[in-house]
């Protein structure tokens, strides 16, 4: 077989459908990423948009362009679109784009979960933008802060939009940042070991590991917020027990490492990009990689900074505002390691370098205004001024828009598989850059001359209106700029001529295949021995194209790729990945009905939604179920290996580990809103607590015991069944002792916790019942163990859960 | 997957410690222990952060390292010391500021 | 004091009223001199970067130290700059924080959208919408609440700003160095009438203040 019959052969295995019908039934990564990436430049446009209605109405003193209403849903709907839906899902295109290429693998862990991340976002995205259309936006700022935004201060379905669609988008997400973390961990090509991993895979990996943990304290915020707005249960009420401080705790705990969310993934296209922008290697690259995990874990310990002014004691103060300078220390390391690159390097100006540049340029300034506002007198005075508004704009457009544009020329000849013909992007610069200094740099300076952050406009007299004239007139000089980008990108794509295969001379194996990417990214795996393997080996993409490599047979007719061991790259086992299907789409758009559901208050369609979605999710995982077992298949250079589904921990087992770690830090911050309001919150002790006598805890005793065992044991699965429904009925018990949920947040806690832990019972019941049913079946053991111990896993997480949430919720009443 | 669990370690360490004595301190407020105590309290908390950071770090120094190689050896060693530095930078400049106010 | 004195110098002609770098008051003045030794710093420090990036740009190919960069420049040189900021910082904050003593008059403010209301502790029940009295050159204790939402009390020229958040009392130590009238805003987003929550605040001179605490209308 040569190489075009090869790539014939592939091509068939793994191309998506032809025409509009692809768009709905590819699980391609390649595709999916583009779509992600088109989806999120297309809000930046509508956000960009907004910015510019704001900059409008802010031109000049007095202005009658707009009143409140209309200026307050605009800021609040440029800040959300902003960082939920153009930052956050632009990382994850352009690492569902790069990243199976930068590892040497033929696609994501679990392409389906990808289709269905991408269209939740966009159904969540288009009810966000419909929100917009309708003039019934949220208009509680985008850090919705109750009781302002809660029913007694908005009672129309503004903030319901907040709450219900940003939650929904937030599934793509954790499915995303899931994904990401078990394809950096296993699917990489034989020989990648975690040391040879390219720099960019070490960002993405930290990255979608904070994604897991920061998110979850947002979402439990949205859905108590949504509870309180819906049923009335007052989680944020002082006069209930609720405590409004308690939602500015869960929301910036997410709010920071957010930040740096945004902030990781354009710094691990720095230091990608910019080594071969200068010909040579990252200086310090292990002094980088321990850079990214230290600001990553720091900036977890950061979220109060955000509320200096909340009335916090100052000894706590100072244990933020310290935190708070030590992360500009992996900062500082991270842009000097860069500028020592540089300065080792053989530097030249093209245009993905000419955006690092304007990256040091702009980031650095916000890095410094971040110092600043960190020493607790300052940020007393800036809070909430145009200072915060002019530091977080540097920030996030000097450290993620203008690296993600030198990432946007740097790759796009990979994407498209084109030279940049028109120098449009030359003339874009010029006018983005300056503009933007033009835009924001004298904004610090009348944040502190007074001018409040979100007010719809002001008046003369303050010395505020020149600069707020020259803001205005730089922001639409900058908005041409992104104009002129958006056209040469569209150009470029369309008419410029083909181009070499590595246009930039890099190492990485995303290079190392045909431009436009063919769906199967290599016609074979490589072999992994540096972390440049095309600098080692530069006739490597020929070898791989003609089949030298794992897996260059395509004579199994199905999707296959290798995982290996994480730390040291051995190849462990085989992939089969699934065809094309609409079935995440259909998924998602079920999902939406649930959503829809509560958004219009149709609480019937609710659990109809989610039976609907359950079943979805059992077709979705019935179709991966083998009867019977292949044993050892030779993958090429004389390797045998296993299948994944005849091993002990699949990818579905990992993939449920790391959606455990987001769904326990879910319920980590559920037991501290718990204890927060416990301690902090106004009117506690509740009247009443619940007090449920011994037989709920002589059921969940037994319920523990009975579920670990049995959970253990293969043919055992109905007792794990009924220990499920042994502990449902312990929560249930509780639940009929405690008062109404209505009067106090104890109570309303109480219900949550156990409706929690209800819910994880119900999933682990179905897990064991989805197992029984394949014993049932007749299949095989061999083919089996993976599941039973991804079983097992849910079980006993479901059995933790029940033990600390039930426990928690009756710990009072036994005082 | 022990690698990447033991460069990440330390460092959650300290997020754990820091999250910790930051609520130790808001429950201490709310209790009518005398400003003596309550800062002796919290100054033994935050030494017993410093001493597990120092205790992960000679654990760190003794792992088996050899599948992982020296480079992640050095970089789970540096995150250990930020994590020790870090612990102290951290936690105690606060201890000698107004507890409750 | 002597940025008081310092920044008038600095921005001649002036008469912003909201303005933090014009201070009236020492914990504003405080503050002030805080943020012009943080932008000193600042740019002292961005145009450091910049002539090493220019460096860097033009120097020929060939190692460069890597113990210089990341050690030298990366951790050795902000750690001692950030440390030195974060005492100061925090020696700044613990000297503006209420604490007691015999000087100190202690009023209240509560919020609502969107009005302001004080009361004084040395005149019970004595009540004053969007004006809050206070003799100048006195410490003065401002406990803040609210009725409604979350507000924030903010008088730029005498002090930072501080939440008033329903169901918790918030102190906030503000002072105005001579008699006069100074802006006051709310300073936490509040809904649609959020652009004009403002209030006054009249600094009196000792006679003033003993007529206010008389219970003259001033
Ligand atoms: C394209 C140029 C942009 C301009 C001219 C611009 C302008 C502004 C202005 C004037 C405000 C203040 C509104 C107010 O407080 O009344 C604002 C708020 C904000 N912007 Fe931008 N912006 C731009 C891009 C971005 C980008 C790229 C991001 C994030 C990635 C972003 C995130 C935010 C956020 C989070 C807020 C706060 C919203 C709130 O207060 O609720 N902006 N922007
Ligand atoms: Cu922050
Ligand atoms: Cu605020």
């Amino acid at each position: 077989m040569n190489a075009l019959q090869r790539h014939r052969a592939l091509s068939r295995i793994w191309a998506s459908d032809p025409g509009w019908r692809g768009w709905c039934t590819s699980v391609n990564h390649t595709d999916l990423g583009r779509m992600f990436m088109a989806v999120s430049a297309f809000f930046f446009i509508v956000g960009g948009i907004l910015a510019m209605l704001i900059r409008a109405q802010l031109a000049s003193p007095r202005s009658a362009f707009m009143g409140p209403e209309h200026y307050n849903q605009i800021f609040t709907m440029h800040g959300t679109i902003m960082m939920f839906l153009f930052a956050i899902p632009m990382f994850e295109g352009l690492a569902v784009y790069l990243l199976p290429k930068m590892l040497g693998s033929r696609d994501l862990a679990f392409p389906r979960l990808t289709a269905y991340g991408f269209w939740c976002y966009v159904f969540g995205g288009a009810m966000m933008i419909f929100s917009l259309l309708a003039g019934i936006a949220p208009d509680s700022g985008w850090f919705m802060y109750p009781p302002l935004s809660s029913t007694i201060n908005s009672p129309g379905i503004n903030s319901d939009f907040w709450l219900i669609g940003i939650t929904f988008v937030e599934i793509s997400a954790i499915a995303a940042a899931v994904e990401i973390t078990v394809t950096i961990l296993r699917y990489r090509a034989p020989g990648m070991s975690l040391v040879r991993m390219p720099i960019f895979a070490w960002y993405a990996l930290v990255t979608a590991v904070m994604i897991l943990t920061g998110f979850p304290p947002l979402i439990l915020g949205s859905i108590l917020l949504e509870l309180e707005r819906a049923f009335g249960l007052p989680f944020f009420q002082v006069a209930h027990g609720g405590d409004a401080l308690l939602w500015q705790h869960l929301f910036w705990l997410f709010g920071h490492p957010e930040v740096y969310i945004i902030f990781l993934p354009a710094a691990g296209a720095i230091s990608t990009i910019l080594p071969v922008m200068s010909r040579t290697r990252l200086l310090g690259h292990p002094w980088v990689i321990a850079s990214a995990v230290s600001l990553a874990v720091l900036s977890f310990g950061l979220w109060v900074h955000h509320m200096f002014t909340t009335g916090i004691p100052h000894l706590a103060l100072a244990f933020f505002s310290a935190a708070s300078t030590l992360v500009a220390v992996p900062t500082a390391v991270q842009i000097f390691a860069w500028i020592g690159t540089i300065a080792k390097g053989r530097p030249q100006l093209h245009l993905p370098m000419m955006w690092m540049l304007s990256f040091f340029a702009t980031f650095v300034i916000g890095g410094l205004t971040g110092v600043m506002v960190a020493v607790v007198p300052f940020d007393w005075q800036a809070h909430d001024t145009y200072f915060i508004v002019a530091h977080l704009h540097y920030v996030l457009i000097g450290g993620f828009v203008f690296p993600m544009l030198g990432a946007l020329y740097y790759w796009m000849p990979h994407v498209t598989g084109r030279k940049t013909f028109f120098k449009l992007g030359n003339t874009a610069f010029w006018l983005i850059v300056p503009g933007f200094h033009g835009t924001f740099l004298l904004l610090h300076w009348v944040g502190l001359l007074g001018m409040r952050r979100r007010i719809d406009t002001f008046d003369p007299g303050q010395g505020w209106e020149v600069i707020n004239i020259i803001a205005s007139v730089s922001s639409f000089v900058m908005a041409i700029g992104f104009a002129l980008v958006l056209i040469d990108v569209v150009v470029n794509a369309a008419v410029a001529i083909r181009g070499s295969r590595d246009p930039w001379g890099a190492g990485t194996l995303e290079w190392a295949m045909p431009t436009p990417a063919a769906p199967y990214n290599f016609a074979s795996l490589p072999q992994i021995t540096s972390r440049e393997p095309l600098w080692d080996t530069p006739e490597l993409p020929l070898q791989l194209a003609r089949g030298e490599g794992y897996l260059g047979d395509p004579s199994r007719n199905r999707r296959e790729t290798l995982t290996v061991e994480p730390t040291t790259g051995r190849p462990e086992y085989i992939v089969v990945f699934p065809g094309n299907t609409a079935l995440p789409m259909l998924m998602s758009a079920v999902t939406g009905l649930f959503f829809l559901g509560m958004l219009i208050k149709a609480y019937w369609l609710v659990p109809v939604a989610a039976l609907g979605v359950l079943a979805c999710a059992l077709v979705w995982t019935w179709g991966l179920q083998r009867p019977a077992p292949e044993g050892p298949l030779p993958v090429g250079r004389g390797l045998s290996l296993p299948i994944a589904s005849e091993v002990a921990h699949p990818p579905g087992w990992w993939g449920s580990l790391f959606l455990l770690v987001a769904d326990g830090t879910f319920f980590g911050s559920l037991l501290f809103g718990y204890a927060f309001l416990w301690t902090i919150a106004p009117n506690w002790p509740p009247q009443q607590w619940a007090e449920a006598g011994l037989l709920p805890v002589a059921l969940l005793i037994g319920g523990t015991f009975l579920a670990l065992a049995a959970s253990r044991v293969r043919s055992l699965w109905p007792v794990t069944c009924a220990a499920m429904l042994a502990m449902a009925l312990a929560a249930v018990m509780v639940l009929r002792a405690v008062p109404d949920p209505g009067q106090h947040a104890y109570a309303a806690t109480v219900w949550v916790l156990a409706g929690y832990a209800v819910l994880h019972q119900g999933l682990a019941l179905i897990m064991a019942g989805f197992f029984g049913a394949t014993r049932i079946a007749g299949h095989a053991p061999e083919t089996t163990g993976g599941l039973h111990n991804i079983a097992r896993l849910w079980s006993d997480y479901a059995v933790a859960v029940s033990v600390m949430g039930i426990g928690a919720a009756l710990l009072p009443g036994w005082g | 997957m022990g690698t990447v669990l033991r460069l990440a370690l330390p460092l959650t360490a300290w997020l754990a410690a820091f999250s910790a004595i930051y609520g130790l301190n808001g429950w201490l407020c709310t209790t009518d222990l005398t400003d003596a105590k309550a800062r002796t309290v919290l100054a033994v908390a935050v030494l017993l952060a410093v001493a597990m950071q120092v205790g992960l770090f000679i654990w760190l120094r003794r792992c088996d390292w050899q599948a992982a190689g020296p480079t992640l050896r050095g970089v789970a060693l540096t995150l250990a010391v930020v994590a020790l530095v870090g612990t102290a930078w951290t936690l105690l400049p606060g201890l000698l500021l107004s507890r409750c106010v | 004091m002597s940025a008081v004195i310092l920044t008038p110098v600095l921005l001649t002609g002036c008469d912003e009223t909201l303005s933090t770098v014009h201070p009236a008051g020492p914990a504003a003045a405080v503050i002030a001199q805080l943020w012009w030794v943080l932008l000193a710093g600042s740019v002292v420090i961005t145009t450091l970067v910049a002539m090493l990036v220019l460096w860097a740009w033009r120097r020929p190919e060939g190692a460069v130290s890597e113990r210089r960069f990341v050690i030298g420049l990366g951790l050795a040189f902000p750690m001692t700059v950030l440390a030195a900021l974060l005492a100061y910082g925090l020696i700044i904050g613990e000297k503006l924080l209420p604490h007691q003593g015999p000087e100190v008059v202690s009023v209240t403010a509560e919020a609502r959208q969107y009005a302001w209301r004080f009361g004084y502790a040395d005149l019970p029940g004595r009540i004053t919408d969007d004006v809050l009295h206070i003799p100048a050159a006195r410490p003065v204790d401002v406990a803040i609440t609210s009725a409604d939402v979350i507000h924030a009390f903010w008088v730029p020229r005498l002090a930072g700003k501080l939440d008033a958040v329903p169901g918790h009392v918030n102190t906030l130590r503000i002072e105005a160095a001579s008699p006069g009238e100074y802006a006051g805003l709310g300073a936490e987003y509040n809904g649609p009438g959020y652009r004009g929550h403002g209030f006054t605040v009249i600094a009196h001179d000792p006679a003033g203040w003993q007529a206010f605490l008389q219970g003259e209308a001033p």
